[in-house]
């Protein structure tokens, strides 16, 4: 199993005061120049990405703010979406770069806490079972549904989706995400590092 | 515009930069399917309530697209869609659009804020059933169902459906 690691930590470069695109976002890159993290200039919102191996993988903070906006304008009551958005959450993008095709399992990414154990997420049917434990509409229940990361999916060239993963863990909490795929036979593993939980405001 | 259209569209944007932040470009491609397995069944009632059946377009080259109205990429890809079907009226070739999980009016406040009325069937699947028998994982997800009523290729994500490769594969299909 080979490994890509995301590095901003004190090696990043900045680049900053560049044109046109660039200008909304402040931007580290790595030595290696494969992994970067990012800030929106306008939103606060930081992102995590590394491009390793034929795949592409992004973590971008999710506000609370925004977690009880848009799963309340879904059919959520404001307690339920308190359930959600009380938990750190991240947009979360996989994308195939590569010419193999990709299969990942959310149930084989772990993240870790400082020096503790690896933990599993939470994936689609879990927070299924808590919905209709608190009686949460059907409709507000497919759109969750649809809005969290696949738990099991197959990429080919070109293909790409995003989706919803949660921590629970403290706002402004940091932790390093390790995310298993497979790329043809070859078992392969990413780990996203220091990813910081958004804060309640950014 | 509106107070009710109005707030359709706040309450339908509700949240949504989160979802669109840093999404990755639409692709340019499309996915051969060398197994060509028969597309499933899909049978379902349009925005006028008027029943649509794959199984009555064999002999046509069918694009399926599902798609729901939070979806950001599902929002960007669809102008291009149109743009195809435009592009290719009078061929052989029929997109429809599967909405997942959503009620009529939540699609008519999105369709209004469209530049153009979309020139294709926009179904509906409020219950997210037919998902299970298409085996899809994620939206957006799109077949091309070639002439004979099988999946031809597949795209999983957004995409520039008018870009000349994907036109290209498509027209390659509508050959006799």
């Amino acid at each position: 199993m080979s490994e890509g690691r995301v590095r901003n930590g004190p090696g990043r470069t900045h680049v900053g005061n560049v044109p046109c695109l660039l200008l909304a976002m402040s931007l580290w890159m790595s030595a290696a120049g494969a992994t970067e993290t990012s800030r929106d200039a306008e939103t606060g919102l930081e992102s995590w990405q590394a491009d390793t191996h034929g795949i592409q993988v992004r973590l971008t903070q999710i506000s609370p703010d925004q977690a009880r906006a848009f799963y309340q304008a879904r059919g959520f009551t404001p307690e339920q979406a308190e359930d959600y958005a009380s938990r750190c959450v991240f947009m979360t993008v996989v994308r195939n770069i590569g010419t193999l095709p990709i299969e990942h399992r959310l149930s084989d990414w772990r993240y870790v806490v400082g020096d503790g154990p690896p933990r599993t997420l939470r994936g689609k049917a879990e927070w299924d079972a808590v919905w209709v434990r608190r009686g949460v509409a059907e409709a507000a229940r497919i759109a969750f549904d649809w809005a969290q990361f696949p738990s099991t999916q197959t990429f080919h060239a070109g293909d790409w989706n995003q989706g919803m993963t949660t921590y629970p863990l403290p706002r402004g909490s940091r932790f390093n995400l390790i995310v298993n795929w497979h790329a043809g036979d070859a078992e392969r593993r990413t780990t996203l590092e220091n990813v910081r939980c958004a804060d309640e405001t950014p | 515009m509106k107070l009710r259209s109005m707030m359709g569209v706040l309450l339908m944007t509700a949240g949504m930069a989160a979802l669109a932040a840093d999404l990755p470009p639409l692709s340019h491609s499309l996915t051969a399917q060398a197994a060509q397995t028969p597309a499933p069944m899909l049978a379902l009632k349009d925005l006028d309530d008027q029943p649509h059946d794959l199984g009555s377009l064999k002999g046509k080259v069918v694009l399926v697209n599902f798609w729901a109205t939070w979806c950001p990429p599902c929002r960007r890809e669809m102008p291009s869609m149109d743009r195809l079907a435009r592009k290719l009226a009078g061929t052989p070739f029929v997109a429809l659009a599967v909405d997942i999980g959503e009620d009529a009016d939540t699609i008519h406040t999105f369709i209004s804020q469209l530049d153009a009325t979309p020139s294709f069937p926009i179904l509906l699947d409020p219950h997210a059933r037919i998902m299970q028998t298409w085996k899809i994982s994620g939206l957006p997800t799109t077949y091309l169902i070639d002439s004979q009523g099988r999946i031809a290729y597949s795209a999983v994500g957004g995409r520039e459906f008018d870009h000349p490769e994907i036109e290209r594969q498509v027209r390659a299909l509508l050959k006799p």
